[in-house]
């Protein structure tokens, strides 16, 4: 199913550049998001205008979130393209993520469910405020993981959460124990996303080709460089900041490239191996929502099949492999 | 490969788990949650051997337990009184000032303790994860051992408290009053005591004019202005230290719901608030040692404190953010102005006892 679903009453073709900015924004993504509540969706036997409408919203919201992001980060590629606010205006780019999240609200109270409104605008505000902290913590280089791990669960996981919870709740299942797990899932799926994410940014697991040290040449200290300076002192944290590539950060743990790179190496499989304990904690949740679906009578075969594809969901969203 | 067990607060077992007595072998460590409702519904908790536990010495787990850091906000209100009645030869029973001492320490630590199990019981410290170390949350020990040890010291302070009382009458008066406001303070209110405004002003109380004038009572000398304004002294600056914890924990205890003086106020009031309250605590230091102390103590102790607090004020209004390291430094920055202001007045206490002892110079 496409979730690139455009309609005049959506976006009016009378607004300047307005559907020639979607079609960019929406063109290069992977639809991770709808896929997941796809992925959710289908032991629900959800009827397909609800699930067309979840899947929109999520993607509208990620889209608009993108808008936003870019601009404020100052980012001048947006996958592989310029920006949207590089290629039109600052202005339009504002208001064109403004507008997807207003007909967010358009299209979801036009399905009745107060509760899916009422979830959904808690969670673009959840949002918002992650953007908000994150900007304020730009220059902070003592930040810790823990205190980064809170900007995400607002930033990066309240869109998981909605993923797996939006099904539910469109199915006016308001079991509490079941919110609570996939809550608890959503968390740690955002938190595992975002991590692998800033690992990029030291050329981990790249296959994307994200920008080396992007992060940290913008100011911001992501969680892997958390992590690592954790132990460092103030004199090393100001030469991990004034890295200018790989070699320069290597250089900080060892003068000999070599040895320095082993090191750095020797921290990623300690940060790995701390991330695989919050997969640990990711797996016994599953099995929870397991036990709690097969409360519901679903259909067997597909609710196992949802249980097997979110158990393998951090083979994908962490250690980024593709066959999953 | 590690252990989890979700148990709602309604699972039969859910207790044993909580209070750590389900099994001999294991601890169960309750794992924290980025989501403010989860504490109220169930609780992950991590199965580990108690081999895997790297345990220190008991010593330093009771001392994270009783929060022995903490424990000046007793000491230097009981050193106050202490030389204020020696100066004026007003101790009139020795043996009661040092029960009553000796009482209010073993309250003290148990009740710091009874605060952590409360916490831990209760899933609050899943949610707001406060500095220094969690003997439960780390799994050196279980609630339940914590809860005995806080009660076997919650009745020491008790024991040495009853001949106080004895040999003191209004010390009964003290007593009954300090114990209504505590549990005024923690039965009218949702959360922690701590965690509120009506227990934010018991607390002033509390540790402030109540503590003072009791360790007073106890030696015989009754209550005086002095005390009072003393005590007043002492509760504001104990508050201040207690708004730059809420401060630094903004963030967290909004989200969690929780309301207090900062919360309500947000984080940009809530700088200025805590710059007011410390200017506040200096004006009423200075009324004090206008009122009762010396000339030199006025104008060079004030003049200390204050040049010694501008780095203070700096740094609460160069913080930018609610969640950042800059709350480390706030943090930091208070506790360095609340122990020169210590300093000070524990040298002013030395100072007036040698004089006393030579004479006026």
């Amino acid at each position: 199913m496409s979730v690139k679903i455009f309609s005049p009453q959506d976006f009016p073709a009378y607004l300047p550049k307005l559907n020639s900015l979607y079609d960019d924004l929406f063109a290069g993504g992977k639809g991770f998001r709808s896929k997941l509540v796809q992925i959710v969706s289908k032991p629900l036997k959800l009827s397909t205008e609800t699930e067309t409408l979840l899947c929109q919203t999520i993607e509208f919201i990620h889209n608009a979130s993108l808008l936003h992001d870019d601009l404020i980060d100052r980012s001048q590629l947006r996958r592989g393209k310029p920006a949207a606010w590089t290629k039109y205006t600052p202005e339009y780019a504002v208001l064109a993520g403004d507008y997807l999240l207003a007909r967010v609200m358009v299209n979801l109270s036009g399905h009745g469910n107060i509760k899916l409104v009422q979830y959904t605008s808690g969670i673009i505000s959840d949002l918002l405020e992650g953007e908000w902290l994150q900007d304020s913590v730009v220059g902070d280089f003592f930040i810790t993981v823990a205190q980064l791990d809170r900007i995400h669960n607002l930033k990066t996981a309240s869109l998981f959460k909605w993923c797996l919870k939006a099904p539910f709740i469109a199915l006016e299942n308001y079991d509490k124990e079941l919110h609570v797990i996939l809550d608890e899932m959503g968390t740690l799926l955002g938190q595992l996303f975002q991590r692998s994410d800033d690992l990029l940014d030291y050329d981990i697991r790249n296959d994307e080709g994200k920008v080396i040290l992007g992060d940290l040449k913008s100011g911001y200290l992501n969680s892997f460089g958390a992590f690592v300076s954790a132990k460092m002192s103030r004199s090393e944290i100001d030469q991990m900041v004034k890295s200018k590539d790989l070699s320069d950060f290597y250089f900080i743990f060892d003068p000999d490239q070599a040895a320095g790179k082993e090191k750095f190496l020797s921290k990623v499989n300690q940060f790995d191996a701390v991330n695989l304990q919050k997969i640990e904690l990711y797996h016994h949740y599953v099995q929870q929502l397991s036990g709690k679906l097969m409360l519901m009578k679903l259909d067997k075969t597909s609710t196992e099949q949802l249980v097997q594809i979110l158990n393998s969901l951090t083979d994908l969203l962490y250690f980024r492999k593709k066959s999953v | 490969m590690s252990r989890y067990v979700t148990l709602k607060k309604s699972d039969a077992d859910f207790l044993k788990y909580m209070w750590g007595t389900f099994s001999g072998t294991e601890r169960a460590l309750p794992i924290e949650s980025l989501n403010p409702g989860t504490a109220q519904e169930s609780i992950t908790f991590e199965i580990k051997n108690l081999k895997e536990i790297k345990r220190p010495s008991d010593l330093f787990i009771f001392s994270c337990l009783i929060k022995w850091n903490y424990f000046f906000l007793l000491f230097i209100p009981l050193f106050y009184v202490g030389v204020k009645n020696y100066v004026f030869q007003r101790i009139f029973d020795p043996t009661s000032f040092g029960l009553a001492a000796a009482a209010s320490l073993f309250l003290f630590a148990g009740l710091n303790i009874r605060n952590d199990v409360i916490d831990h019981v209760s899933g609050f410290d899943r949610i707001i994860k406060t500095a220094g170390k969690k003997p439960l949350l780390l799994g050196w020990t279980t609630a339940d051992s914590a809860n005995h040890i806080s009660w076997i010291l919650c009745v020491i302070a008790i024991a040495l408290a009853v001949p106080v009382c004895i040999r003191q009458h209004e010390a009964v008066r003290v007593v009954g009053i300090t114990l209504g406001l505590f549990l005024a303070g923690n039965f009218l209110n949702k959360n922690n005591y701590k965690f509120n405004h009506f227990s934010e002003f018991v607390l002033f109380l509390i540790l402030g004019p109540a503590l003072c004038s009791g360790y007073q009572v106890a030696m015989g000398s009754g209550v005086d202005t002095e005390i009072l304004i003393f005590g007043a002294v002492w509760g504001v600056a104990v508050l201040f230290l207690l708004y730059i914890v809420q401060f630094s924990n903004l963030f967290e205890t909004s989200q969690a719901g929780i309301k207090n003086t900062l919360t309500q106020m947000g984080f940009d009031r809530s700088k200025i608030f805590l710059m007011s309250w410390w200017s506040f605590f200096i004006v009423l230091w200075t009324v004090y040692h206008f009122l009762y102390a010396s000339q030199f103590w006025l104008w060079f102790g004030t003049a200390i404190l204050i040049f010694w607090s501008l780095p203070t004020f700096i740094q609460i209004t160069s913080t930018h953010s609610p969640i950042g390291s800059d709350l480390i430094q706030v943090r930091k920055a208070g506790n360095r102005a609340f122990a020169l202001m210590n300093g000070i007045l524990v040298f002013e206490l030395i100072w007036n006892i040698y004089t006393q002892i030579q004479g006026p110079l």
